[in-house]
């Protein structure tokens, strides 16, 4: 079985920080991975090496098999690799289908009736379909993060990462977006999802990786890490967590 | 000696023609400035060392001295060195060189005021730096240089009455002029000065207009 995406012995620091050590992860296609861990612990920093949005200083990154090197188009490989970011980075001066529509029509060179077409889809599949006009700063958090949801799947991209996409939200509102990342697994979507979101890895995880300080602690099925968790450092998390 | 407007009434079309002349210098001067700021800004946030270091040294040395040398230097010192223009060459790239060091720091930081997830999400759905540029952080970024912008076009048209100084017969030299054969000072300069106002004033409703149609975003 050939991974998507393969990281092996990845080192990132920031100035003297270390950030990931020595960081090894596969994940086959169609898997969804979720990461939990203290913050600070690495996993955003997972996420944005694998689209290049951070250099790594050691290792290598595997994308469908090949390097992730300086010469690599990353203009292509980032519209394989869709994002979601924890503070939804939706553009303000756009509709909400103009945000959509924008990357396609302008990186894969789409016509715009064919690009309105699909995202009017794609705001249908996120319930969003009578807001198309709306600017960002009309809508509600949990509908932005809907929107860039949207946008991310414009570019059908083999995988999508998701960032804390419900750390910004009101708890009201939460459910909403992870309704739609559930609806997004059950079609067979590959993901890794960084969350606080227990419940959500528990029912949509095919695999829970718990990071502390730049290393995966422990890793394996849901139920095994949140119920009998090996390390320590994993149960001290997760009753940390539990105790809220 | 009692004040009398009648004399510089009269002679109100040559105020006029001069108006136009330091309306032309104004425009072109920041016609040429904003092309010097945005790409003056561009290699500031460059990663190339030459382009930055280039663009640093532009704005320290053009906001470092009275743009008034800086104009003497291209009309009265560079004739030594072989190179002569016409006044209006040399007032209105002189001009536009100042400003232009302005502008740069302008656009910059408009630039920088741009949220920095903004170029992280146009990125990641495979933007091209350029596409990123235009499409989404440059617009936004216009926002924040509105006024600041305003405020140096504003500057500019008051200091291009420096181009006086090397012959062009603008708003103030035409002024002046007139004060040779009326000995009138007080009357002429104060309606050099309310026309110069009076054309400031049209830059300010265009911008507060430009301001308000921004404000949705």
């Amino acid at each position: 079985m050939t991974h998507i995406v393969e990281m092996q012995n990845v080192y990132k620091s920031f100035g003297q920080v270390s950030v990931l050590k020595n960081f090894n992860m596969q994940l086959a296609e169609g898997e969804k991975v979720v990461i939990i861990g203290p913050s600070g612990s690495g996993k955003s920093t997972v996420l944005r090496c694998i689209n290049k949005l951070e250099n790594i200083q050691a290792g290598q990154i595997l994308f469908e098999g090949s390097p992730i090197t300086e010469q690599t188009d990353l203009s292509t490989l980032r519209t394989k690799i869709g994002m979601v970011f924890q503070k939804f980075n939706l553009f303000p001066h756009k509709t909400a289908l103009e945000n959509i529509i924008e990357a396609p029509m302008c990186v894969k060179k789409i016509s715009k009736e064919a690009a309105v077409q699909d995202a009017m889809k794609l705001l249908d599949r996120v319930g969003l379909a009578d807001k198309k006009n709306s600017y960002p700063k009309e809508l509600s958090g949990g509908q932005q993060q809907r929107v860039a949801i949207a946008r991310a799947l414009a570019m059908h991209p083999q995988i999508i990462l998701f960032d804390e996409p419900t750390s910004a939200l009101d708890p009201e509102l939460v459910g909403e977006v992870l309704e739609v990342m559930k609806k997004l697994a059950q079609d067979g979507l590959t993901m890794i999802v960084v969350t606080h979101e227990m419940g959500f890895a528990r029912e949509v995880a095919d695999r829970v990786i718990f990071m502390d300080q730049g290393v995966i602690v422990e890793e394996g099925k849901p139920e095994q890490i949140f119920t009998h968790p090996d390390k320590n450092r994993t149960q001290s998390f997760l009753s940390r967590i539990n105790s809220f | 000696m009692r004040l009398d407007y009648s004399v510089v009434l009269s002679k109100l079309p040559l105020f006029i023609d001069g108006c136009f002349v330091t309306l032309e210098i104004s425009f072109f001067a920041l016609l040429l400035g904003m092309i010097f700021g945005v790409t003056g800004a561009l290699c500031r946030l460059s990663k190339n060392r030459l382009l930055n270091s280039i663009a640093f040294f532009y704005v320290w040395i053009i906001r470092g001295t009275p743009v008034m040398v800086q104009l003497f230097i291209l009309y009265f010192g560079l004739p030594q060195l072989g190179v002569k223009m016409s006044s209006m060459s040399a007032g209105v790239l002189g001009l536009a060189i100042n400003t232009g060091a302005y502008i740069t720091e302008i656009i910059r930081a408009g630039i920088q005021a741009v949220d920095r997830g903004q170029f992280e999400a146009a990125l990641s759905l495979g933007m091209k730096y350029r596409q990123v540029m235009v499409r989404i952080v440059g617009p936004q970024a216009i926002k924040f240089c509105i006024p600041p912008l305003v405020s140096q076009f504003i500057m500019t048209l008051k200091n291009s009455s420096i181009a006086s100084l090397v012959t062009i017969t603008e708003l103030l030299r035409t002024g002046e002029q007139l004060i040779y054969t009326t000995f009138r000072s007080f009357e002429v300069y104060t309606v050099v000065a309310v026309l110069y106002l009076i054309m400031n004033s049209f830059f300010m409703i265009i911008a507060s207009q430009m301001e308000k149609r921004m404000e949705r975003i």
